[in-house]
C-alpha cells in the first residue's frame, strides 16, 4: 500500500517529471453507493430434483474432466444414478432454465453416463465409515430401501436388507423391462450399494409373516419400511378372475424373470401410466398386437412422455376415453370386453378433468389377453396395527419418513402411493439421515431457502443457441425385436458437447468475465475464488451485469 | 478454477481516476496485458492523462510519456528511434490517444508518421466525443448524438469520420478495429500487431458512461452491441492496406436497441433512428463488398 507523495518545495521535486510510486494511496472504494458481492444462488434443476442432487455442481465437474468427483456428487444424494438415469421422469429437466431458450439441457443422460461410468469404475465407491454399535433392519429392496440401506452403512451402521423376493431391486426388477433397465445394469448398481458398508441380505424372507415387525423392533435400533406398492388394482368388474386375465405387474415379473410367454394374440392394456406402458410394450415384443385402452385422453396420462411416444412408435395402438364394464368369458376363459365410453368432465382433486360415462355408448372388442395395469396397492399384512396407516399406506410425519413409532421410519410408494423411482431414492436417504441424527443426537438442518431463477437472470448474449444433444438409440425396427436396450449413454464427446450448455444459473462457474471486465482491477482471482478489493471497487457494476449467471448480488451501501 | 481466459499479469493497478465503468480503462487494461512490461506509453491530452494519477503517481506499471495534443505519433516515433539508438530493438512503443487526439489534432503528426512507417502501435481509443474536456463533439461522434457542442437542438448531422479508410490509404502494414467487450480478440490484435514492424494502427471502441450518458455498468453490454448491431465492425486491415478481414460470425441485433439505453441519442424521434440504422446497414454492406472486391483482385496481396 503506497502512501500519497506530497512536496513541500519545488526541491524536493525529482529533477525531470517522472513517476516516484503507484497510486494505491488512492481508495477509490469511497465513490462508491452500491457495492456487487458474489452471492450463488440455488440452481432451479436442483431445485427441481425430487433427490435434490446437486446437478449444477456435477456438470462443472464434468466440464473440467473430473468424472470421479462429478459422480461422488451424485452419490451424495442417490446411489443409482444408473438406474435414475435410464427411468427417471427427470423434472429437473423441466425447471432446466436453458429450457426457455432453447433446449434443456440433457441432464438424465448425463446423470446415466456418470452412473455407467461408476458401474465400471467400482474403486471410486469410498470405504464406509468405521461400523458403529447401532443396527439397522430395511425392510424391502426397492429404491427406497436400497437408498436407505445405502446411506445408513455408508456411515457405519449395519444394516439387515430383507426382500421377500428372490433378488433384490424391488418394482426396479420386477417391474420395469429390459430394454429400458437392463438387469446387468441394476446388478451393478445393487453391488455397489452391497460393497458399500455392512449390509446383510435377506431374501426370500417376507416381514409381516415369517419375521413380525415386532421381532425386528426388538432386535434393531431403527427400522426402515419401504416394500412399495407390489400388487394391481382390480377393475372390480365380472369375470375379472377368468383365465386370460392378469395384472400388468404380474406380467411384467414374468417376462422379468425369462418366462417364455405365449403372446400372439390380440392383447388389451388397461390404464395409461408407465406400468401400463411398459406392459404394452412388453406384450408387443412378444409378439402381440397390443391396444392401450385409457379412461381419459392422451394429455391426461400420467406415463412419461417419451415413453408414450415410443410405445406409438413401435406400433402399440390407443383407444382413448374408454373404459371396460363387463368381461365376458366363454368356459371360463376370456373372449369378449365391453367397454363404455367416456368423455371429460370437471377437473378432479389431481387437477385432471374426471372420465364421464356417455349414456348409452358402449363398443365390445374381441380380446386374447387383458392386462390391467390401474394402478398398484400396498400389502400392508403384518404392518397393519404395529404402525399407523391411512388410505392403505402407511401414514409419517414430516418429511423424513418417521410414523408414529419413535424406531419406526418408512420411505416411497408405502407412504406416498404410486411415484416415482427419484422420490423413492429421496425418501430412503432422507429417513436414513434422520435416522442417524437420531443415534447420534444432531438437530435437523435448517430448511433449504427456495429462490427464483429464471432466464432473465441470464446473460443470453454469453450463449449462442444449440439443440440439446440426444441419447444415442437402436432404430424403433430394431428395439421391437427384443428386449435390447434402446437408448445408450454419451461416450466422452457427446457428454462434453451436452455440458457445455449448461447455464451453471446462479452459481459461479469461473468464467473469468467479473475478473477480466472490472475498470478497477478491483477483483482478484485466487486459487479457488474471485475477490473484490472494496478498497478500490468504484461500484460501477459491470461485473454484475456482465456475469452471465447472476451470480453476483447487489448491496446498498450502508446498509 | 479454471485456467485464465487472458494473461493474469496486471500492468494497470488500482487507485486511477477514471470515471466508474470507464470503457478506456478497460482497453489499457487488456492492451497492457497483451504488450507486457516491455513498453513505453505515449499519451498525449485526453482522459488518459488524467486518468493515470497525480504527479509523482502512476496507476500504469510501463514508463509513460505526457506529450502535447497534436503530437503522439511523432512523440512515439521519436522515443523508438531514441531506444534503437541505445540499442533496445525489443521494447514496444504505443502511442495511446483519443479519438480527439486522433482524428483531429493528432491527425497530420500520425499522417506524417504512417507514410514514414515508423515502428510504433497507434491506438486510439475511441470514446467519440471530448470526454476529458466536457463532452464536446470530435470528427469521431457518430451522427445522431447529442454532446455539449452539440445539443439536442443541434444534434451532429454528419457522420463519424472514417478514418480506417484514412489508414489504409497510408498502406501500413497493420490496422484494426477491437472493442471492451472481446477481451481475447482485442489481446490477439495487440500480439499480432507487436510482432509486426512498421506503424500499426489499433482503433478501440471504449464506451463512456458520462459521456454517452450511459448507466455505468452497461459499458461493455455497449461495447458489444456496437458490434453486433454493426455500427462499430471488428475488422483488420493487412497486407498494407490490400487485404480486408470482416468479423461476421454473430448474431446481429438492432441499431435501436444499441442506441436505447444511451443517453445521447434519446432525442432522436422514430424517424430519425429508422434513417440512421439504414445507413449502418449500408456502411455494413459497402465494408462486405470492399472485402470482396479486395479478395477478388489477383495478385494484389502483398
Amino acid at each position: 500500500m503506497s502512501k500519497q507523495i506530497k512536496f513541500d518545495s519545488y526541491r524536493e521535486m525529482p529533477i525531470r517529471s517522472m513517476t516516484l510510486d503507484n497510486m494505491l494511496w488512492n481508495k477509490t472504494g469511497s465513490w462508491r453507493n452500491v457495492k456487487p458481492v458474489y452471492d450463488n444462488k440455488v440452481s432451479p434443476c436442483i431445485l427441481g430434483c425430487p433427490a435434490g442432487e446437486n446437478i449444477q455442481h456435477y456438470i462443472q465437474l464434468v466440464i473440467d474432466k473430473k468424472y470421479k468427483e462429478a459422480w461422488e456428487t451424485i452419490i451424495e444424494s442417490n446411489p443409482m444414478p444408473a438406474v435414475t438415469g435410464r427411468v427417471c421422469s427427470h423434472p429437473c429437466m423441466g425447471k432446466c432454465t436453458r429450457g426457455d431458450y432453447d433446449e434443456a439441457v440433457n441432464i438424465n443422460a448425463i446423470e446415466r453416463t456418470l452412473g455407467d461410468m461408476g458401474i465400471d469404475n467400482p474403486g471410486w465407491m469410498r470405504e464406509s465409515e468405521k461400523t458403529k454399535k447401532q443396527k439397522v433392519a430395511v425392510i424391502g429392496s426397492g429404491p427406497a430401501g436400497l437408498s436407505a440401506a445405502f446411506y445408513l452403512a455408508r456411515a457405519g451402521y449395519s444394516v439387515t436388507l430383507y426382500e421377500t423376493e428372490k433378488a433384490l431391486g424391488g418394482v426396479l426388477r420386477w417391474g420395469i423391462p429390459e430394454y429400458r433397465l437392463p438387469n446387468c445394469v441394476l446388478d451393478g448398481v445393487i453391488e455397489s450399494i452391497l460393497n458399500s458398508g455392512p449390509i446383510s441380505v435377506k431374501t426370500e424372507t417376507v416381514v409381516g409373516k415369517e419375521i413380525k415387525l415386532k421381532e425386528l423392533e426388538d432386535n434393531f435400533d431403527a427400522i426402515f419400511i419401504g416394500i412399495g406398492l407390489m400388487e394391481s388394482r382390480k377393475l372390480g368388474i365380472s369375470n375379472e378372475d377368468c383365465e386370460g386375465v392378469e395384472s400388468g405387474l404380474e406380467y411384467l415379473k414374468r417376462v422379468n424373470s425369462g418366462d417364455n410367454l405365449d403372446s400372439s394374440k390380440k392383447t388389451v392394456v388397461i390404464g395409461g401410466g408407465n406400468t401400463a406402458m411398459d406392459v404394452a410394450r412388453s406384450a408387443l415384443r412378444k409378439g402381440s398386437d397390443v391396444t392401450v385402452v385409457y379412461r381419459r385422453t392422451q394429455a391426461e396420462m400420467p406415463a412419461i412422455a417419451s415413453e408414450i411416444e415410443e410405445a406409438e412408435k413401435e406400433g402399440v395402438n390407443f383407444r382413448f376415453l374408454a373404459a371396460p364394464k363387463e368381461i365376458v368369458a366363454e368356459g371360463g376363459k376370456l373372449s369378449k370386453v365391453l367397454f363404455q365410453e367416456m368423455e371429460l368432465g370437471e377437473p378432479d382433486e389431481s387437477g385432471r378433468r374426471r372420465p364421464v360415462p356417455l349414456e348409452g355408448k358402449t363398443f365390445t372388442m374381441e380380446v386374447g389377453r387383458l392386462f390391467t395395469a390401474i394402478g398398484e396397492r400396498a400389502d400392508l399384512d403384518g404392518f397393519g396395527p404395529e404402525v399407523d396407516t391411512e388410505w392403505d399406506l402407511i401414514k409419517v410425519n414430516g418429511e423424513f419418513g418417521e410414523t408414529n413409532k419413535k424406531n419406526i421410519f418408512a420411505g416411497g410408494d408405502i407412504v406416498t402411493g404410486a411415484a416415482s423411482v427419484v422420490e423413492a431414492v429421496a425418501a430412503g436417504r432422507k429417513a436414513a439421515e434422520k435416522i442417524i441424527r437420531v443415534f447420534i443426537g444432531e438437530a435437523d438442518p435448517p430448511k433449504q431457502e427456495e429462490t427464483e431463477f429464471g432466464i432473465e437472470n441470464i446473460n443470453v448474449d454469453y450463449f449462442t443457441k444449440s439443440n440439446r444433444t440426444l441419447n444415442p438409440r437402436i432404430s424403433v425396427e430394431e428395439a421391437k425385436k427384443g428386449f435390447e436396450e434402446i437408448l445408450t449413454g454419451f461416450d466422452e464427446q457427446l457428454l462434453q458437447k451436452e455440458v457445455d450448455r449448461c447455464f451453471s444459473c446462479g452459481v459461479c462457474n469461473y468464467c473469468d468475465n467479473c475478473w477480466v471486465y472490472c475498470p478497477d482491477t478491483a477483483i482478484v482471482r485466487k486459487d479457488d475464488r474471485y475477490e473484490i478489493d472494496y478498497d478500490y471497487c468504484k461500484g460501477c457494476l459491470v461485473c454484475v451485469e456482465e456475469c452471465p449467471r447472476s451470480a453476483l448480488s447487489i448491496e446498498e451501501e450502508g446498509k | 478454477m479454471r485456467e485464465a481466459r487472458i494473461p493474469t499479469e496486471e500492468l494497470m493497478g488500482s487507485g486511477h481516476l477514471a470515471c466508474q465503468g470507464c470503457g478506456a480503462t478497460i482497453a489499457m487494461r487488456f492492451a497492457l496485458k497483451a504488450l507486457g512490461s516491455k513498453t513505453i506509453l505515449v499519451i498525449p491530452a485526453c482522459c488518459w492523462a488524467v486518468i493515470d494519477g497525480t504527479f509523482p503517481h502512476s496507476a500504469v506499471d510501463v514508463p509513460i510519456f505526457h506529450t502535447a495534443f497534436e503530437t503522439a505519433a511523432v512523440t512515439a516515433a521519436g522515443v523508438k528511434a531514441g531506444l534503437e539508438m541505445r540499442g533496445d530493438f525489443e521494447t514496444t512503443v504505443v502511442a495511446w490517444a483519443g479519438d480527439g487526439g486522433t482524428f483531429d489534432i493528432g491527425l497530420q503528426a500520425l499522417s506524417g508518421t504512417a507514410e514514414r512507417n515508423d515502428d510504433i502501435i497507434y491506438v486510439c481509443y475511441d470514446n467519440e466525443a471530448y470526454m476529458n474536456t466536457g463532452i464536446q463533439r470530435s470528427s469521431s461522434t457518430p451522427v445522431g448524438a447529442w454532446t455539449t457542442t452539440t445539443p439536442v437542438t443541434n444534434y451532429k448531422t454528419r457522420p463519424k469520420k472514417n478514418m480506417i479508410d484514412i489508414m489504409a490509404a497510408h498502406a501500413i502494414p497493420y490496422i484494426a478495429t477491437a472493442s471492451v467487450a472481446y477481451p481475447e480478440d482485442l489481446i490477439r490484435k495487440f500480439k499480432k500487431a507487436k510482432a509486426i514492424k512498421g506503424t500499426k494502427y489499433i482503433q478501440i471502441l471504449a464506451p463512456c458512461p458520462t459521456g454517452w450518458k450511459l448507466s455505468p455498468e452497461l459499458t461493455i453490454w455497449a461495447g458489444r452491441k456496437a458490434v453486433t448491431s454493426k455500427v462499430y465492425p471488428m475488422l483488420e486491415i493487412t497486407e498494407n492496406g490490400n487485404k480486408l478481414t470482416v468479423w461476421k460470425d454473430f448474431e446481429a441485433t438492432s441499431f435501436k436497441e444499441y442506441i436505447k439505453p444511451q443517453g445521447r441519442f434519446r432525442h432522436l424521434k422514430e424517424n430519425e433512428i429508422e434513417k440512421i440504422g439504414k445507413d449502418v446497414e449500408s456502411s455494413w454492406q459497402r465494408l462486405l463488398a470492399r472485402e470482396k472486391m479486395l479478395a477478388s483482385i489477383p495478385g494484389l496481396e502483398a
